[in-house]
């Protein structure tokens, strides 16, 4: 009777093997992504034969056989797994995000093999995808208490403002952006670690202060604000943002940052007023960065008007409007487009950046839709992981979690349209680079893990553990 | 036209269809699951879980579906019976106002207590709140869905 938490949750944590539970759902859509990737590859394969101008590694039938092979091999070995975990977790989102990897590496695949070095682009991001595949599986299966993560929320959140405050002194530029952090042999992007810890940030605190947020207010004319001290953590998330805009020059980092923690608030309170206050508060800074800060200057011209600039700023734009046009309804085919021109890109970064007006040349209209229907499909499985969750934070969390995939996707996908001004951000899962696929890899993994009720209860709180002990010493005395 | 390219083009469509096929076969996927969810009784605002309870009466591990107001105590004519000798004959009511839950004393001999501190009268309460009526401990959850 000393532990309340004991009573509801007997099993202890960690690994433990219980029986193991079909998942025919999941099997069957994992088959069909198998039996699509393998016409994407024979279809790239019997274009590259024809069109001849990109000898691949292997012109067999299908495009480079053995990396689809062991791609493939590890979408189902994470099957297994998480049968083998015998859990009862989502079986949508394994094959959703397994297709929009296949998808990466297809186009991996076609594009100049020198693009990385060592093992070439394509097996390079294979290795990537199965690590994160893999990651995706093991979180899934293990992780069944949240107490780590809503513990020390405070922890998490000082650990990502540390990373960012490192990355700005000893970050190097690249491209004019601060975004790259190399420690010895290994470096990668920081925001897209601090992007899962302002997550888990927000949604340990955004839970714990939901009743005041919503019960009381401040009065400031029409506009009902936050109460006063509460407002502190959101002036300092907009103050976060704009810093980044500013020391790292990384535009899109501090949007997904922004926009995330408006979603996040409006999740947790329904309250409209706050979300209209947080985009005033954005278009006010982002204004004034505007007249500030030639780089944004630069980035909103372009939107406005690329072909002003063709040959120069504008250029990038220019010839990924061109692309999506060439594409048009059904797309040129996989290896038929032209991102490729005597072995040089005319769109610099289209691996990282671009991936998305690629696959709008060679997949088309169609194609696209048929992508960014995928990301639906993602934030439609958070958002019903988050509904049925049994308490605020994880509610918050695998809301945060499945709309930062999301909304990277739609602030990329746009920028490569022309919607709204270019930032050079990763599309989740497609885009080539170890540190996107592997915190994406984690954000699935923890949603799959989310997604389990029966998964041990939440911890108690400080205050009832405090109360609990108060009362049995009394009890004993 | 020359075999080959008519190939090329049914293989191109046929990955296209291939995605479509998948994203057709998710969503049906997706609304099986949101029509079992609607089938379900759907109408509970939050549930309430017993953490602790001496006399058995709850019982631990019990869930309560609750309505917008549920009152707790040991009349027989409260919403949820605690049979617990500090527990009042009407000890506390829950109420859901708006989209929040509110915990309501009234007017208890022993108090009630929220995450172990005693409220004043009325406290709204967040889901994944402790709540404490002499010797019973609840939590509150959010509704099933």
């Amino acid at each position: 009777m000393t532990d309340g938490a004991g009573a509801l949750a007997p099993r202890a944590t960690g690994l433990r093997f219980a029986r193991p539970r079909t998942r025919s759902r999941e099997f069957a859509l994992l088959a069909i992504v198998a039996v699509a990737l393998a016409v994407g590859s024979a279809s790239l394969a019997a274009t590259r034969r024809i069109v001849g101008t990109d000898p691949g590694p292997d012109p067999g039938f299908f495009a480079d056989g053995l990396a689809l092979a062991w791609y493939v091999g590890a979408l189902f070995a994470a099957h297994l797994v998480l049968v083998l975990s015998g859990r009862r977790t989502d079986q949508v989102l394994l094959p959703t995000v397994g297709m929009l990897g296949g998808i990466s590496l297809l186009l991996m695949e076609r594009l100049p093999q020198t693009l990385a070095g060592g093992l070439g682009l394509g097996r390079t991001q294979l290795v990537w995808l199965v690590i994160s595949i893999g990651l995706v599986a093991v979180i899934g299966a293990v992780v069944r208490s949240d107490a780590w993560l809503r513990l020390y929320k405070y922890s998490w959140a000082a650990l990502g403002v540390a990373i960012l405050l490192v990355t700005f002194v000893f970050g190097h530029d690249v491209n004019g952006q601060r975004l790259t952090l190399s420690i010895g042999p290994v470096s990668g992007q920081p925001s897209e670690v601090i992007k899962i810890l302002l997550v888990i940030f927000l949604a340990g605190y955004l839970s714990e202060n939901r009743p005041l947020l919503i019960e009381e207010s401040t009065r400031l004319g029409p506009l009902r604000l936050p109460p006063l001290p509460y407002l502190a953590p959101m002036i300092a998330m907009w103050a976060i943002a704009l810093s980044i805009v500013i020391v790292q020059k990384d535009l899109g980092a501090a949007l997904l940052f922004f926009v995330v923690f408006l979603l996040l608030l409006y999740v947790a309170t329904a309250r409209a007023s706050f979300v209209i206050l947080g985009l005033i508060a954005l278009l006010v800074g982002g204004t004034i960065l505007y007249q500030l800060l030639p780089h944004v200057r630069v980035r909103v011209d372009i939107w406005l008007d690329p072909f002003a600039t063709a040959s120069g700023n504008g250029y990038q734009v220019v010839q990924a409007l061109h692309a999506f046009a060439r594409g048009g309804l059904l797309g040129t085919g996989l290896g038929a487009g032209l991102p490729v021109v005597g072995g040089v890109l005319p769109i610099p970064a289209l691996h990282t950046d671009f991936p998305f007006a690629a696959l709008g040349e060679e997949l088309g209209l169609i194609g696209i839709l048929g992508i960014l229907g995928l990301y639906l499909v993602v934030i439609e499985r958070g958002l019903r992981i988050a509904a049925s969750a049994a308490d605020d934070f994880r509610a918050i969390l695998a809301a945060g979690l499945s709309l930062i995939v999301g909304v990277q996707a739609f602030i990329i996908a746009a920028g490569n349209l022309k919607l709204i001004p270019l930032t050079g951000i990763t599309l989740p899962f497609i885009s080539y680079g170890g540190s996107s696929l592997l915190a994406s890899g984690v954000v699935i993994g923890l949603l799959l893990a989310l997604s389990d009720r029966e998964a041990d209860a939440p911890p108690m709180t400080a205050a009832g553990r405090r109360w609990l002990r108060r009362r049995d010493r009394a009890a004993s005395r | 036209m020359d075999g080959t390219v008519i190939a090329i083009w049914l293989l191109r469509l046929l990955f296209l269809a291939g995605l479509y096929l998948f994203l057709w076969a998710v969503v049906r996927v997706l609304l099986r699951d949101l029509r079992s969810a609607a089938r379900e009784p759907g109408a509970e605002l939050g549930r309430l879980v017993v953490l602790e309870s001496p006399s058995g009466e709850p019982d631990v591990g019990a869930g309560f579906s609750l309505d917008a107001v549920t009152t707790l105590g040991r009349d027989v004519n409260a919403t949820i019976l605690l049979d617990d000798e500090f527990v009042s004959s009407m000890h506390a009511a829950l109420t859901y106002r708006g989209r929040v839950w509110y915990l309501e004393d009234l007017g208890s001999t022993n108090g009630s207590f929220v995450n172990g501190v005693q409220i004043d009268v009325i406290a709204p309460l967040a889901f994944g709140d402790e709540l404490q009526f002499g010797n019973v401990r609840l939590r509150l959850e959010r509704a099933r869905r």
